[in-house]
């Protein structure tokens, strides 16, 4: 057997062991530092005897129960909205080209932070909000906003309605990513035509024929939203009640509150997050089974419609609805960075004043320089990560263990106020002062998941031959990997680079909580001043948010064509 | 049944891909009878399968009539034309069983007398006792066989053969074409046959377009 031990060829073989422990120790550290403090056990504060009096005062907590049921309900629902509402979209627009136009329009929703979504959606749903003044006075004939309370309501409709939103453009591209490989599109193709043939209505047909295939693919995915929006923080933050909130909302609440007593009860309620997720998961397996054992006899009872054309119409006004809603929530945004006075029930400002824009352009440059530098640092180390982690996996001719790869999604699968609480305490505890490395290392954890799953399919598919050319040309691993793999993996790496810069620009909880304060990016910028500053500079704030990942795909789609185009 | 009911009847067909024409056909086939097409690769075989059956891809534009029993049914969309596909694979559905396969293609009726019938369809095609097997574990004549039911049992006006044949070994595939043809026969269905084989050409005994012979109008 050939041993090669250059330097390259040793980092890739440690790489897929760095990438777990990177992974793992933060969580598993992060969740032990929150299980101590549950049970009572806190030395900084003098708290060294073990008990459940964290629990008490957690289960005596006024509104508790109302805050399991907020988390639970609003999570659930707005999953299985969003899931319902992709079948109908996917089933309705299957093998049609608007399906491709609606990827289009829907893909960038799904890099727009969380902060800035909910921001935009309270925009809109608002009293004063664009809808009701579109709308005022000659359709509702107020003169005035109406007394509602929107956002903000106690029911969590506009968590859940600010939570599908996000969540559809997610489940859609997931399913459209699944349904366009090879060996899926043929099948589901095929028996989408059996069944027409057979004289099944098409959507019908979708539902009988596709949906058992496809599920499969999208359930871990719905697996995941379910956990993070059982557990999300900027949304319910921004769009939820305060009376009270969600259980994630209210656990950051006691950590960050300066009687530092309530952080053993945090604790307790970030471990009863976990169970809450837990339970959250639970109930959707069991829609699932639900699902199945009522479905299989209805697959084979025959009926060819099931209101084919009433679904069809649905779901073309919920598509523009959403749609519209998209659009009105960016044109409202636009509108409010430049509006000067503007009296309601007025569609449009009295004047525009360019004064937002440059009270905040003055206020920002570091703010953007420090969310900048962590996204590239964290992205540049997930990129490195990912990428030698899979050339390990071409060298040993095998891929990731299953147990390993479900690692690379733990951090997404892990409630995050359930851990990165943990790891602010562990750091405390081994007295690590380095706010920028945490901060990096907070955004990596979720960065690196995001990166290494947008490269592995491209990486994967690498026809092995060109490598196997060069190697016999006499290329040692790292000429083949860099001069040979590298070019042909461009545009995935950079379509992964900018996903990474997406996702840490829009990390909240990690930088809130790893930065201590002490590094404040635009995302908790966004959320600070949305909880009670001017709509007019949230707007603004809310807009550079979506511009900085913009940037970056543009970049990531322009570079190919300017650099890398054969030339003749 | 009176073999006019169910013909069909292709009027002044021309195919065009991307503005360019492909072919063109004028043609009829009675019940009970098998039209075979053939012609090299991409000559529109299964284009006109697709035309045929409503599902042509939209890079493909088609002028010309379709009437199936004198009745126009080019604009009828494909899931109410009542014409069946059997393809070279047989996509049977591996989330249901042999017997939900064929119960599949039914149309609704009691749920007794259909597994009555998908039994004694099951025993004529030697495939007793396969109820409850997953299609994957079947051979692949097994499951051409089940894919047959299917479409069979779904007792369309018109069934096409998409190289039906094309992945069966060559014992296999005589057997099958033979048990395949003689169902056909049987039930007086109108048939069209997609091959690039002449023999299957010669055991469907029937009228043989070839497809590379129309491309000029």
């Amino acid at each position: 057997m050939i041993v090669d031990t250059s330097l390259f060829t040793r980092w890739v073989k440690f790489s897929p062991s760095i990438l777990i422990t990177l992974l793992i120790v933060p969580v598993v550290a992060g969740l032990l530092g929150v299980i101590l403090p549950a049970f009572g056990w806190l030395p900084a504060l003098g708290e060294e005897t073990v008990g459940l009096r964290g629990f008490e005062a957690l289960f005596a907590t006024p509104g508790f129960v109302k805050m399991l049921a907020l988390s639970f309900s609003t999570s659930f629902v707005s999953t299985f909205f969003a899931v319902l509402l992709s079948i109908l979209i996917l089933g309705n627009y299957f093998n049609s080209k608007l399906l491709g136009h609606i990827q289009r329009l829907l893909g960038p929703i799904l890099v727009i932070p969380h902060a800035a979504a909910a921001i935009a959606i309270g925009f809109l749903i608002a009293p004063s909000g664009l809808i009701m003044r579109l709308f005022s006075p000659w359709l509702s004939g107020a003169e005035l906003p109406p007394d509602i309370l929107l956002p903000n309501d106690p029911c969590g409709f506009s968590i859940i309605l600010g939570l599908t939103l996000k969540e559809l453009p997610f489940i859609l591209l997931i399913a459209m990513a699944a349904m366009q490989q090879k060996e899926i599109k043929q099948a589901i193709e095929g028996q989408y035509k059996v069944a027409l043939s057979l004289g099944y209505y098409p959507f019908t047909s979708f539902c009988k024929a596709v949906l058992p295939i496809l599920y499969p693919f999208i359930r871990l995915p719905i697996y995941a939203i379910l956990a993070y929006s059982s557990a999300s923080i900027e949304i319910p933050l921004i769009l939820g009640p305060n009376t009270p909130p969600t259980l994630a909302v209210a656990i950051m609440q006691w950590f960050n509150d300066v009687d530092l007593h309530l952080r053993i009860q945090a604790s307790a309620g970030a471990l009863v997050q976990i169970m809450l997720t837990l339970c959250v998961l639970f109930t959707w397996w069991l829609l699932e089974q639900c699902v199945k054992r009522f479905c299989l006899s209805s697959l084979i009872n025959g009926r060819r419609t099931y209101a084919d054309i009433t679904w069809k119409f649905l779901t073309h006004c919920i598509t523009l609805l959403v749609l519209f809603a998209i659009v009105l929530a960016l044109i409202g945004l636009v509108i409010w960075s430049f509006a000067g006075y503007w009296s309601f029930p007025k569609a449009y400002p009295d004047q525009l004043v360019t004064l937002h824009w440059q009270s905040a352009l003055q206020q920002l440059p570091e703010t953007i320089g420090d969310t900048i530098l962590v996204a590239l640092a964290a992205t540049g180390i997930a990129l490195f990560l990912a990428l030698f982690t899979l050339e390990a996996e071409q060298q040993r001719r095998t891929q990731l263990s299953s147990v390993a790869s479900l690692m690379i999604y733990l951090p997404l699968l892990v409630p995050s106020i359930a851990f990165l609480f943990g790891i602010v305490w562990v750091k405390e505890i081994i007295g690590v002062n380095a706010v920028f490395s945490m901060v990096v290392l907070g955004h990596l954890l979720f960065v690196m998941p995001y990166v290494f799953l947008s490269l592995a399919t491209s990486y994967r598919k690498l026809d092995l031959r060109y490598a196997n050319v060069a190697a016999s040309l006499g290329r040692s691993p790292w000429s083949v990997f860099y001069s040979v793999k590298l070019p042909q993996l461009m545009p995935p790496i950079l379509f992964s680079s900018a996903l990474g810069l997406a996702i840490s620009f829009s990390q909240y909880l990690p930088t809130l909580l790893l930065g201590g304060g002490r590094i404040n990016t635009l995302t908790t910028e966004a959320v600070a001043i949305a909880s009670g500053a001017s709509r007019r500079i949230s707007a603004v704030y809310v807009i550079i948010q979506l511009l900085l990942p913009a940037f970056g795909f543009i970049l990531a789609w322009l570079i190919p064509k300017l650099f890398f185009r054969p030339r003749y | 049944m009176d073999p006019a009911s169910n013909m069909l009847s292709i009027q002044n067909l021309c195919i065009y891909k991307n503005e360019s024409h492909l072919f063109t056909l004028d043609t009829s086939v009675l019940a009970g009878e098998i039209l075979t097409i053939m012609g090299p690769s991409g000559s529109g075989k299964s284009t006109l399968l697709s035309w045929l059956s409503g599902m042509l891809d939209p890079a493909f534009t088609a002028e010309g009539k379709l009437l199936l029993g004198g009745q126009d049914i080019s604009q009828t969309p494909s899931h109410l034309r009542r014409i069946a596909l059997l393809f070279q694979d047989p996509l049977l559905f591996n989330h249901l069983t042999v017997s939900g396969n064929i119960e599949f293609g039914m149309q609704a009726s009691k749920s007794n007398s259909k597994k009555q019938r998908i039994s004694k369809a099951l025993a004529s095609v030697d495939l007793s006792g396969m109820e409850t097997r997953a299609p994957k574990s079947l051979s692949g004549g097994q499951q051409a066989r089940v894919a047959l039911l299917r479409v069979l049992l779904n007792e369309p006006r018109v069934i096409l053969l998409d190289e039906p044949f094309s992945k069966l070994d060559s014992q296999l595939r005589q057997a099958t074409r033979e048990l395949v043809f003689e169902q056909i026969r049987q039930r007086g269905l109108t048939a069209i046959l997609v091959t690039h084989d002449q023999s299957d050409a010669d055991a469907a005994a029937g009228k043989v377009i070839n497809l590379s012979n129309t491309r000029s109008a």
